[in-house]
């Protein structure tokens, strides 16, 4: 009976990965089609590769948004770090829960209303549309994720360790570089790594907010499905998805050594939210 | 300890709180209550409260991302449970975590490969002999590919409340001699509920707002408050309506929240 | 009288109506080990942390070595702590934990090195320089936080409860091991516990705190011997409790009939408390037996067996016996005068210890014509 059930669970289990994945691997599959669509595989062929790296445009839009990624993700870490210390630093609780709720605000927000929003708000100051634009939207975006993930950090943290570390005679950036980074640090990596995913993952706030000069990858596969198949999109998802792996198996590392003292709450800790 | 330090490294994240946080939001609100030449007034509400279309539009979208949930929740819960009794859980919710690191425009480009009229679901279908069918641009893609992406968060939240539980209550709830489906029942799915709720929040309100696969895959034949935000904002330019539009998926979003909030615990379990 | 290293003037601790500590005076001299002694809630802590610099006093002076140092940071303070719970560095070895308050100093590296290796010594732990915090037992841990804290040569060493996280044969080896490394060093150590098998044991001097307020201080024997009021003799070792009446100086009247005592300086008929010591109580021949009792119940405890029974007038009894007893049986209970501790209601710390000087004298003149 409970053999039995097991296996009925596993097949299940198996099933729902295969759903996840088939889209994903059914991509990178027809990368390698000689043919141009994604369907009838004719033969092996790197063709779509050399296409997509002989594209320039599309070289281009890739850079811009790892630099977009890369520069939103440091600053929002660093914003976000500060924030997260300034409210465990908040003694009064209320004060401290309206900084949470205000904090999560653009965690819970659609996608289209932040876009929206952040439209709004820079055609009103007379930002010019286009790289700056998007970077300012990416760090406002990232910065939650950011404190949300050094937050827990900090909270776990014993007070006592603070006051120990004055005790011995350290002053406030003592305590600060020596024992409350130190301490934060996985969190801090794990926020900056989220803030990363987030600003490559992100379509729509970008989609509102780029002007016409200025694209990333998300936006510029958008309007190149709306034409139709186009195989160099499916080898760039291959790159993604490699991409992916390689930042989840960091960030797997980044976990693991967080919770090398207190296992519990790994998964908890990766905050579920497009 | 230092009041006028602790003030000023927070400097730009309370800077950030108003210009991106509290300011946009203001703004919106501010321009639904404005037409197309800036003036006030209270057209743009009179306008999506007597129109047919807009009514329409929003029963739709609410409609759609009803019925989203539903099917992730359902193929989602299980997968949550069995995962969550797995030796090396952590492991296989990195492998949910995994497909959401991929960009959802990929994702969605997939299935406009695995739709399109000589794609592989029609050759599979006219292979059996049942096939071809129009697949692109219908209610069902949307739903599949809406439902498709959202799983792993409806996953996430569950698997999280599912693995914090104490194993003990189990075995107490057999000790006492509740069946397997007593246990699920009576005592499983009520402690776990809090990452149901998490999670009906994580797919709800993000299948509202969902434009770019309504536009990719769905063909504009589901429009959702998404789309229509959209629409007026990059399309006809009528920020004023689109706004409005805005502000009534915000409220959508608040009532989802406040639907799903969870009242036993009153800020003493949330350590947070 | 030397100048005290720690005095407390008038010091109060409140949080806006919580007033956690009343108006403290004490005096620490150096050298000694002292240990503040009380239930949760006592505010043992709160002194210690007003001493450390964690805390600011809401009113009164601290002072160190006669310099006023409310104000003084904890890190400008030559007072080191071990904490409760060790709040060793998680992020660092034994090394880089015990050197923490050098490094931070800019200490020489040699220096760092030779002070860390001749700590872990004085702790056991010679060594254990490249461990990991998390690969040592509770014990090892609790050496580590006082390495750690004596390696910035404190002029006095603070330990929050840093026994009560162990087991009961660590705790006792911890006990001696600590009060010889305190004797070792010469400086002074205040201790905060809960537990006052630990206080008797450890300390030169103790304060007893309840509700905010040291309510006694004294070396172990004289807080043991002669509780000032019903919380202390209640807190501190076994105790029979008995309201009485005193007749007259040095006699006593409770459970009904008149004994023969060594206190006075009571108004005639006063009603008081009396204090007896399980220990002190004898079970004899019903004749021979100063009250009559009947057997109620015992347990074995090992080195002893504690009896519970009840007298006529049906005050119960705690009594620690060598001989196990019978239950059900009339036995008689016998004490000697001075096993009788009389505390009046609601005697301050001043008039009792005034009190008790005079009658110590006199009680020894007493047990001179006897």
């Amino acid at each position: 009976m409970a053999n039995k059930s097991k296996k009925w669970s596993n097949i299940y289990l198996i099933f729902v990965f295969i759903l996840m994945y088939a889209p994903i691997f059914y991509l990178i599959f027809y990368s390698f089609n000689k043919g141009d669509f994604m369907a009838d595989f004719s033969g092996f062929s790197w063709r779509h590769y050399i296409d997509m790296f002989a594209d320039t445009r599309l070289m281009q839009i890739l850079v811009n948004t790892f630099i977009v990624a890369l520069l939103s993700a440091l600053i929002a870490t660093l914003i976000g770090l500060f924030g997260a210390l300034g409210i465990y630093n908040t003694k009064q609780n209320n004060t401290k829960n309206i900084l949470l709720s205000l904090n999560n605000i653009l965690m819970v927000s659609p996608d289209v209303i932040i876009g929206a929003s952040f439209l709004i708000f820079f055609t009103m100051v007379g930002l010019k549309l286009g790289f700056g634009s998007v970077v300012l939207a990416h760090i406002a975006f990232s910065i939650p994720i950011v404190v949300l993930m050094v937050l827990p950090k900090l909270n776990e943290m014993n007070p006592a360790l603070v006051d120990a570390a004055r005790d011995l005679g350290a002053n406030n950036y003592q305590v600060l570089s020596r024992v409350i980074l130190p301490y934060a640090w996985p969190g801090i990596l794990s926020g900056f790594f989220m803030a990363i995913t987030y600003s490559l993952d992100d379509f729509a706030v970008t989609f509102f907010v780029t002007g016409n000069g200025f694209s990333t990858l998300s936006v510029e596969i958008y309007s190149r499905a709306r034409q139709g198949i186009d195989l160099s999109i499916n080898a760039l998802s291959a790159l993604m998805f490699l991409l992916s792996l390689i930042l989840v198996i960091i960030y797997y590392f980044i976990s693991n050594y967080s919770s090398k003292g207190s296992k519990k709450k790994r998964g908890a800790r990766m905050v579920v939210h497009q | 300890m230092n009041r006028n330090r602790t003030f000023s490294y927070t400097i730009p994240y309370y800077l950030w709180l108003g210009l991106f946080v509290i300011a946009p939001v203001i703004l919106l609100v501010i321009q639904s209550f404005g037409n197309l030449s800036g003036h006030f007034t209270l057209n743009n509400y009179a306008t999506y409260f007597s129109s047919g279309t807009y009514l329409r539009m929003t029963f739709n979208s609410v409609f759609f991302a009803f019925i989203v949930t539903g099917i992730t929740l359902l193929i989602s819960y299980p997968m949550a449970y069995i995962m969550s009794r797995l030796k090396h859980a952590q492991f296989w919710l990195l492998l949910v975590i995994l497909p959401t690191w991929v960009n959802l425009l990929l994702k969605a480009y997939a299935f406009i490969g695995l739709f399109s009229k000589t794609g592989t679901v029609n050759n599979f279908l006219t292979l059996i002999g049942v096939g071809p069918h129009q697949l692109m641009f219908t209610n069902l893609s949307f739903l599949i590919v809406a439902a498709y992406i959202e799983i792993p968060f409806m996953i996430m939240p569950i698997f999280n409340s599912l693995i914090e539980l104490d194993k003990s209550y189990i075995n107490a709830a057999r000790d006492l001699g509740a069946t397997s489906w007593q246990t699920l029942t009576k005592v499983i799915f009520p402690m776990s509920m809090g990452g149901v709720k998490a999670g009906i929040q994580a797919v709800f309100i993000p299948t509202l707002s969902l434009f770019m696969i309504t536009r990719l895959i769905g063909g504009n034949r589901v429009i959702t408050l998404g789309t229509a935000i959209e629409e007026h904002f990059l399309v006809t330019q009528n920020w004023g309506m689109g706004s409005t539009i805005g502000v009534i998926l915000i409220v959508a979003m608040g009532l989802t929240m406040f639907l799903t909030r969870d009242r036993k615990k009153k800020g003493a379990r949330h350590g947070k | 009288m030397a100048q005290p290293i720690i005095e407390f003037k008038n010091v109060a601790k409140q949080y806006d109506d919580n007033i956690v500590l009343k108006s403290v005076d004490l005096e620490i001299e150096a050298g000694k080990f002292y240990t503040l002694l009380g239930p949760s809630g006592s505010g043992k802590t709160t002194i210690l942390r007003l001493i450390a610099g964690f805390l600011e006093a809401t009113s009164g002076d601290i002072l160190f070595e006669g310099q006023r140092i409310n104000d003084l940071p904890p890190e400008k303070r030559r007072v080191n702590t071990v904490f409760q719970n060790y709040a060793l560095f998680p992020n660092m070895n034994v090394f880089d934990n015990v050197a923490f308050g050098m490094s931070i100093k800019g200490k020489k590296k040699s220096d760092i090195k030779a002070k860390v290796a001749e700590m872990l010594t004085l702790v056991k732990l010679k060594g254990y320089e490249d461990r990991e915090i998390s690969e040592l037992s509770g014990g090892q841990q609790q050496r580590v936080a006082i390495a750690r804290a004596l390696a910035n040569d404190p002029e006095v060493l603070l330990l929050d409860e840093p026994l009560s996280a162990l087991d009961y044969k660590l705790r006792k080896d911890m006990q001696y091991e600590l009060r010889e490394i305190q004797k070792r060093l010469g400086i002074t150590f205040i201790f905060v516990t809960h537990d006052q098998e630990e206080a008797l044991a450890m300390s030169d001097w103790i304060f007893v705190t309840n509700e905010g307020e040291i309510v006694q201080n004294g070396t172990p024997v004289d807080i043991y011997d002669a509780p000032i009021n019903h919380f202390v003799a209640d807190f501190i070792g076994e105790s029979n409790i008995l309201s009485g009446v005193m007749r007259q100086d040095y006699l006593v009247s409770f459970a009904g009939k008149e004994f023969e005592n060594v206190d006075g300086g009571m108004r005639p008929n006063e009603p008081v408390e009396v204090v007896l010591r399980p220990e002190d109580l004898d079970l004899v021949s019903v004749d021979d037996g100063k009250l009559v009792v009947t057997i109620d119940y015992q347990s074995f405890r090992g080195d002893y067996y504690e009896i519970t029974a009840h007298d006529d007038d049906q005050n119960y009894w705690k009594i620690q016996a060598t001989n196990p007893a019978v239950t059900g049986e009339r036995r008689g209970l016998f004490f000697d005068p001075e096993d009788i501790h009389i505390m009046r209601l609601d005697e301050s710390e001043e008039d009792f210890d005034a009190r008790m000087e005079e009658y110590e004298d006199s009680e020894e003149d007493v047990q001179h014509e006897s």
